[in-house]
């Protein structure tokens, strides 16, 4: 072009010898990945659905996030142990922070994915020497015609402040229906976008695949064949990572492979779609509330703080909290803790924003 | 001292409208030599570059401007009032970086383009020059200039700062 335009120049043509496009014409895609959607949907519709509306995949960027002591540490009792199950979704799963570009699918066609914008800074796990973004390819049927994936949230009981200035408990569940994700948690078989800038760190716990080999510098595919839980919790208690099989992993580059996702009923695979209020494991104590009229429909236990959450290194606390599930047909799972006393940024403060201990409300099925 | 010689030369600080660039200030140098008193005729030339951004593109101008002009000049003083009509091409070399190309791995064509266009121009400028020492003189000029692209004709503005110099 610099030649071109240097014969441009010598003999001072009056007309144009380029096409000047300034902030115009078509830009260039950043990345593309072509995606097959693999399976029959037929069997797996939940019910009240006959059809698909507008299957789409959308690329779904991951959060960071841990789950809270009371998901992970020994349940203390049998309703404690039902409160988890109904309450904690899948600690190693994939956690939605942002749905980005979405495109139609259909089953068994190649459909293409063109980025146009690299993830914020806010999704990518690092310093700017090292940082890495991970994301999900997600096939859902756009029932709501948004062209895009809503994502859902655990949806709280109603609590006696918020409540009664007006607050919901919380955004409706989405009316998408997901079907299938390429990375739906690390311990099982995933494919998944990575976006790296600088080094990578093959210490990072962000979706880690140790004994995999890194992703490649800004956008790659990668793939590994997940761990079960328990050698993640070994691996964790002994200050490690859980290893990959190295068979299993695989690094490309994106236009190298396809991504290939096996449709799924929503319930094994609706997780991916549900983000979280909080990603540092941290939890919100609440004021009980003077009714809760639908106790019945969720899953309670009561049990004691984590010793952990009593801060200061001093003894556990004596109060006990009430746990209480989201209802069975919420989207996502959640789980809110009430305590007779406390505040709300520290369940353990020394002048309690509330204090029922002395009279507890009549409802309230726990000790003080 | 000062000169009366029919010969001048000046260069210095170019400011303009970007000639093909929708957005920005153009800024860069100029230079020109004239040859005469009342009715004086010489060749200026001038760089100028922008760069601008958007979400999707940094696009950076370099506008190259050729001129042949006729000027009236009336002294007054120890300065000269001047009416300059420049005529010429004015070139255009158009680089284009996408956003956030280098991060994602972009290279070659999908990463960065550049084209070179020529256009023809016109400019009227009005002139004023002080003579401050010597030989030596202080101008300033500017004015209304006029392209013809894509088969429109495009309004814009030129501006220079600078010394004068008559031997």
């Amino acid at each position: 072009m610099r030649r071109g335009g240097i014969l441009c120049l010598a003999p001072l043509l009056l007309a144009a010898c380029g096409r000047l496009q300034g902030f115009g014409g078509e830009a260039p895609p950043l990345v593309s990945f072509e995606v097959v959607f693999q399976g029959d949907l037929a069997p797996l519709r939940p019910a009240g659905v006959t059809d698909e509306h507008a299957l789409r995949v959308a690329l779904v960027w991951g959060a960071q996030w841990l789950t809270e002591p009371f998901c992970v540490l020994p349940a203390e009792s049998p309703e404690a142990a039902a409160a988890i199950d109904a309450g904690c979704r899948d600690p190693f799963g994939f956690v939605p922070a942002i749905v980005s570009v979405s495109v139609p699918i259909a089953i068994d066609v190649p459909a293409t994915l063109t980025l146009s914008q690299l993830p914020a800074p806010d999704l990518m796990v690092g310093d700017v020497t090292a940082r890495v973004a991970y994301a999900s390819l997600v096939v859902f049927d756009d029932r709501d015609d948004s062209g895009t994936l809503e994502l859902s949230r655990p949806r709280r009981p109603p609590f006696t402040f918020e409540d009664e200035r007006g607050f919901q408990p919380g955004r409706p569940d989405s009316l998408d229906v997901i079907y299938g994700a390429s990375f739906v948690t690390m311990t099982a078989p995933d494919q998944r976008v990575a976006y790296r800038e600088g080094a990578f760190d093959a210490r990072s716990a962000f979706y880690p695949r140790a004994g995999c080999d890194p992703p490649l510098p800004a956008f790659s595919v990668l793939a590994a064949g997940g761990f079960s839980a328990e050698a993640a919790l070994a691996a964790l208690l002994s200050g490690g990572l859980p290893p990959e099989d190295p068979s299993t992993c695989a690094v490309s580059a994106p236009a190298e492979t396809t991504i290939v996702i096996a449709a799924r009923a929503p319930a094994d695979v609706q997780e991916v779609g549900c983000d979280e209020r909080t990603d540092d494991s941290s939890i919100r104590y609440r004021q009980p509330v003077m009714s809760l009229s639908d106790l019945a429909s969720r899953t309670v236990a009561c049990a004691q703080l984590p010793t952990f959450e009593t801060g200061g290194g001093g003894p556990a606390s004596e109060l006990i909290q009430l746990v209480v599930s989201g209802r069975p047909t919420d989207q996502c799972m959640g789980l809110t803790h009430y305590t007779l006393r406390g505040c709300f940024e520290d369940v353990n403060c020394a002048m309690p924003e509330w204090d029922y201990t002395a009279n507890p409300p009549a409802w309230w099925p726990c000790g003080p | 001292m000062q000169s009366v010689g029919p010969l001048a030369v000046d260069g210095g600080l170019v400011l303009a409208m970007p000639a093909r660039l929708q957005t920005g200030l153009s800024s860069g140098i100029g230079a020109g030599v004239t040859r005469g008193r009342r009715f004086a005729w010489g060749v200026r030339g001038s760089w100028s570059s922008a760069t601008e951004s958007s979400l999707v593109w940094t696009v950076s101008h370099d506008d190259f401007r050729l001129r042949g002009v006729a000027a009236l000049q009336q002294p007054a003083g120890r300065g000269v009032f001047a009416l300059r009509l420049g005529l010429g091409p004015t070139f255009v070399y158009e680089h284009r970086t996408r956003a956030q190309g280098a991060r994602a791995g972009l290279t070659g064509s999908d990463l960065e383009s550049s084209a070179l266009a020529v256009f023809p121009a016109v400019d009227l400028e009005g002139v004023v020059t002080l003579h401050v020492l010597g030989r030596w003189s202080l101008m300033i000029s500017g004015g209304p200039t006029a392209m013809i692209a894509d088969g429109a004709l495009r309004g814009g503005w030129t501006a220079q700062l600078g010394v004068g110099w008559q031997p």
